[in-house]
C-alpha cells in the first residue's frame, strides 16, 4: 500500500516536471530589438545612473547600460531599423532568455562556441580580444611573461566559458573551482583566496585602471594560450534560423577594424571609475549608489512581503483543507483523499526543490514551453508565494494540530458546525501558535531572495553585485549590502512580536468592583 | 411521550472493546439525573453518546421522540439544545470570559451582540464571575474556569444540560463554588444528567439515579432508593467504599 502510494506520487512529480520541458519556441516579432547583457562586465558593458555617453535605458529600471557592446547593439539596431531595448540579464540567464523570446539578441561578449552553436546561432565576429591573466600586483606572478611561471598558481576563470578550460594549458597550475562572474573573482583575487583569473584583454585593462593593486600578465607569441578563434572571436548571440542574421553581418562588415578598436577604447575611458578617496567610503558608497541601493531594497522587501502574506494565505486554505474530518458520504471521502493528495504533491515538489531552481523553471521553461512572457517581478512574487505556501502548509497544519481536542468538542457541543469551529476558535489559536514560524520564514525569505538573481531581478543582492562590479570595492559593498539586511530582518522580527503580543492580549484584566459577588476574590497576577 | 430523552439498546464499542451494552434510560422534562459507577464503567461515554461527541455503534437515542440518530438528523440544532460541562472545562483559550458565553449565541442561535450579552452577564452573575469578564481562561484558576463553563452552557438556554464530571479536576477548596452553582441550576427546573463523584452532592440533587458497573445499568432507582436501600451487591460495594472515604 505504502509503496503503492509512493509510485503515484512519484508519477505526479514528473508530470510536472513534463509540463516545463519546451515544446514550441515563442518568437517574438516587435519593433524593437531586445538585447540582453550582465550590464556589469566593462568595458563591454556595465550600468551606469545617467544617459552620458550615449547610454541606453536599461529595461524597466532607471539605470542605463553602456559600453562596447550597447555602443554595438545601437549601430545594429539601427541598421535593423528597429527601437533597442537593453534587458539586464545574469550571464546564464542570457541564453534561456534568447530561446524563450525574451531577448532578440545576445551582445554580451559572449564567443560563438561549439557547444553553444548547438543551442542558438551567432553573427560573424564584432570584436576579437586575446586571453590574459589578471594577477596582484604585489604577487610573485606579477613579474609572469609566460605560461610556465604560472606553475602551482591557484588560478580560476568564469564559468561555462572556454577560459576556465584554456586553464589545462597551464601544466602545475592549481584550478580552483570556476566562477559565477567577475565581480566574484575580482573579490577572490583581492582577497587572496586565488593567485589570478583568466580574462581577455579589454577586462584586463578595465581592471587593472579601476583597481592600482592589479596587473594584467599579457602573452607574446607562444608564450600564451593557445586560442579557437571560435573563442577569441565575439559574435552576437541570435535564435536558431533568425532571418536577421544576413543583415546584422552586413552591418558588421561595414564597421572596419579601426571603427572597433576606437569603440573599444573609449569603452574603456568612459567605463565607471572608483570615485578618489577623499572621503569615507561609506558614505561615498551611499552618496554614488543610494538610490540603487533603495530601490534594491524595497524590491527585496516587496518580494519577500508578498511572499509570506500570500504563501501564509496559501498555507493556511491548505492547511484548513488538509484537517477536514474524512467523514460524510463515499464521495465526499473520496473527493477529500483526491484532494489531499494534490496538495500533498504541491507540498513536496516545492519543499524538495531549490527556489533557484524553481525560478529559473518557472521564467524560462513558462516562456519556452508555452509562450508566456511573463514580468521577471511577478515571476518572482509568484515562485517565493508559492514556496512559502508549501513551507507554512504543513507549519499550519500542525498548529492546528495541537489545538487541544477539548477546543473542539466544547465547539461541537455548542452546536457549531466545522467551518465555524474552526473560523472562531481553531484558527485563531492555531494563527498565534505558528507565529513565530511565520516570522522566521518572513526573514527567511528576506534573505533568500537574493537568489533570485538567477532570473535578473533586481533586489538587493542584485544590486550589490552590479555596484561590486563597477566601483571593485567589493568589501565595502557588501558590507554595506550585508548590513541592510540585517536592519530588514531585525526590525521585521521586532515588528511581528509585537504583533504576537497585540494577539495575546493584556497581561492584566480588570476586576469589575461594583459586580463583585465572590465569596473568596483569588490574587491574580 | 412524555419523555425528554429516551435511549433504547444503545451499544459503544471502540474496536473489539464494548463500553457500552444495551443501555435504557429515560428522562423526562426538569428531572436530575446522575450518573454513578466506578471508573470505566461507561459513564461518560454514554454521556458523550447523548450529545453526539461519540458516535453509538448501535441502539437508538429519541429526543422528543425524534431519533437523533437518524442521517437526515440536524445535529448542530441539537446540540445547540443539549448543553454540555466539561470536566476540563475546555473554554476557549483565544476568548474572553464574556465572549466565551456570547460566541454560541451569536453563531449559533443567531442572536444579536447586546442580547447575548445581556444574557452571558446575567448567566455569569448568576456563577459569580461577572467580575471577570475581560479575563482570559489562562488567567483563572480551576473553580472559576468551571463556573465560567457553566455560564456558558446555559447562556444557550439548553433543554438539558449534561455535566461530565465537572468537579474531578477541581481542588477541593474550589468543589463547592461549583456545586452551589449546580444546586441553583437545578432549582430553576432545568433538566440535568450529571456524571459525579460526589455521592453526597447527587444524593442530595437527583430525582432519579442510575449506578452503572461494566458498561452495563446495574440498579436504577430515586436518590432515595439507590443511596438508602440499594437492592443489588455491587451497587452496596460501590457505595460502601464512598461513604467510607467521607
Amino acid at each position: 500500500m505504502k509503496k503503492h502510494r509512493n509510485f503515484w506520487f512519484f508519477l505526479g512529480a514528473l508530470l510536472l516536471m513534463i509540463l516545463a520541458v519546451p515544446t514550441v519556441t515563442s518568437q517574438a516579432a516587435s519593433g524593437t530589438f531586445k538585447v540582453g547583457m550582465e550590464a556589469g562586465y566593462p568595458p563591454f558593458n556595465w550600468t551606469q545612473n545617467d544617459a552620458s555617453n550615449g547610454a541606453v535605458k536599461i529595461q524597466g529600471s532607471s539605470t542605463y547600460a553602456n559600453g562596447y557592446d550597447v555602443q554595438m547593439a545601437k549601430k545594429i539596431a539601427m541598421a535593423l531599423n528597429k527601437k533597442l531595448v537593453v534587458v539586464k540579464t545574469e550571464w546564464d540567464g542570457l541564453q534561456p532568455a534568447l530561446t524563450s523570446g525574451k531577448l532578440d539578441a545576445i551582445i554580451a561578449g559572449m564567443s560563438p562556441t561549439a557547444q553553444r552553436r548547438k543551442a542558438i546561432d551567432f553573427t560573424d565576429t564584432y570584436y576579437r580580444s586575446k586571453l590574459v591573466i589578471v594577477v596582484r600586483k604585489d604577487s610573485k606572478y606579477a613579474k609572469a611573461t609566460s605560461l610556465k611561471d604560472f606553475k602551482n598558481a591557484k588560478l580560476t576563470a568564469q564559468l561555462n566559458t572556454y577560459h576556465y578550460t584554456a586553464l589545462g594549458q597551464i601544466q602545475g597550475v592549481i584550478k580552483e573551482p570556476a566562477m559565477k562572474d567577475f565581480s566574484a573573482m575580482r573579490v577572490a583575487l583581492e582577497s587572496g583566496t586565488i593567485d589570478g583569473y583568466i580574462s581577455e584583454k579589454p577586462e584586463g585593462i578595465s581592471v587593472t585602471s579601476a583597481n592600482p593593486n592589479v596587473k594584467m600578465i599579457q602573452f607574446k607569441g607562444t608564450n600564451g594560450f593557445k586560442t579557437n578563434p571560435e573563442d577569441t572571436d565575439l559574435a552576437i548571440g541570435l535564435r536558431k534560423n533568425d532571418p536577421a542574421r544576413v543583415k546584422i553581418n552586413a552591418e558588421l562588415a561595414k564597421i572596419s577594424q579601426a571603427e572597433r578598436d576606437k569603440l573599444m577604447a573609449n569603452a574603456v575611458n568612459e567605463q565607471p571609475q572608483t570615485s578618489g578617496n577623499s572621503e569615507n567610503w561609506f558614505l561615498a558608497i551611499l552618496k554614488q549608489y543610494g538610490n540603487m541601493l533603495l530601490r534594491g531594497t524595497g524590491v527585496t522587501l516587496l518580494i519577500s512581503m508578498v511572499g509570506t502574506i500570500v504563501g501564509f494565505i496559501i498555507g493556511l486554505l491548505v492547511a484548513i483543507i488538509r484537517t477536514i474530518p474524512t467523514a460524510g458520504s463515499r464521495f465526499r471521502r473520496i473527493l477529500l483523499k483526491v484532494i489531499d493528495w494534490l496538495l500533498s504533491v504541491y507540498i513536496e515538489v516545492f519543499r524538495g526543490t531549490p527556489m533557484i531552481v524553481q525560478a529559473a523553471v518557472l521564467y524560462y521553461g513558462a516562456a519556452q514551453a508555452f509562450g508566456w512572457n511573463m514580468d521577471r517581478l511577478v515571476a518572482a512574487l509568484l515562485i517565493v508565494s508559492i514556496n512559502t505556501g508549501a513551507y507554512l502548509s504543513e507549519i499550519m497544519r500542525g498548529g492546528i494540530i495541537s489545538v487541544d481536542d477539548g477546543q473542539f468538542e466544547a465547539a461541537h457541543a455548542l452546536g457549531m458546525t466545522h467551518l465555524q469551529t474552526m473560523i472562531k476558535i481553531i484558527l485563531p489559536q492555531a494563527v498565534r501558535n505558528s507565529l513565530p514560524a511565520v516570522t522566521n520564514e518572513f526573514v527567511i525569505n528576506i534573505k533568500d531572495t537574493s537568489v533570485l538573481s538567477i532570473i535578473s531581478v533586481s533586489e538587493l543582492f542584485f544590486t550589490g553585485s552590479t555596484i561590486a562590479g563597477q566601483n571593485f570595492q567589493f568589501f565595502h559593498t557588501y558590507l554595506v549590502i550585508c548590513l541592510i539586511y540585517l536592519i530588514l530582518t531585525f526590525t521585521i522580527t521586532r515588528i511581528l512580536r509585537l504583533v504576537e503580543r497585540r494577539l495575546d492580549g493584556p497581561q492584566n484584566y480588570n476586576i469589575m468592583a461594583n459586580q463583585d459577588q465572590v465569596s473568596t476574590p483569588t490574587d491574580h497576577n | 411521550m412524555t419523555n425528554l430523552l429516551e435511549v433504547t439498546h444503545l451499544e459503544k464499542n471502540f474496536g473489539t472493546h464494548k463500553v457500552l451494552k444495551d443501555i435504557n434510560l429515560h428522562v423526562e422534562p426538569g428531572e436530575v439525573l446522575s450518573i454513578i459507577g466506578s471508573s470505566g464503567s461507561g459513564k461518560s461515554t454514554l454521556l458523550r453518546c447523548i450529545n453526539l461527541l461519540e458516535q453509538p455503534t448501535s441502539g437508538k437515542i429519541d429526543f422528543h421522540g425524534e431519533n437523533v440518530l437518524a442521517n437526515s438528523f440536524n445535529v448542530t440544532d441539537y446540540r445547540a439544545k443539549v448543553g454540555m460541562v466539561f470536566q476540563s472545562f475546555n473554554l476557549f483559550n483565544n476568548l474572553n470570559v464574556l465572549q466565551n458565553c456570547t460566541i454560541g449565541q451569536t453563531t449559533v442561535l443567531h442572536r444579536n451582540a447586546a442580547e447575548a450579552k445581556t444574557i452571558a452577564l446575567e448567566q455569569l452573575e448568576k456563577v459569580g464571575m461577572a467580575p471577570y469578564v475581560d479575563a482570559k481562561p489562562a488567567q483563572l484558576s480551576g473553580g472559576q474556569k468551571q463556573r465560567v463553563g457553566i455560564a456558558r452552557a446555559v447562556s444557550m438556554s439548553p433543554e438539558v444540560l449534561l455535566f461530565d464530571e465537572p468537579t474531578s479536576a477541581l481542588d477541593p477548596e474550589m468543589v463547592d463554588d461549583v456545586l452551589d452553582s449546580m444546586r441553583a441550576l437545578a432549582h430553576t427546573g432545568l433538566t440535568m444528567i450529571l456524571v459525579t463523584h460526589e455521592m453526597a452532592f447527587a444524593r442530595d440533587i437527583s430525582d432519579h439515579v442510575v449506578f452503572m458497573d461494566q458498561g452495563v445499568i446495574a440498579e436504577e432507582g430515586t436518590a432515595n432508593q439507590i443511596f438508602g436501600t440499594p437492592q443489588e451487591e455491587r451497587t452496596k460495594t460501590f457505595l460502601k467504599r464512598y461513604l467510607n472515604r467521607v
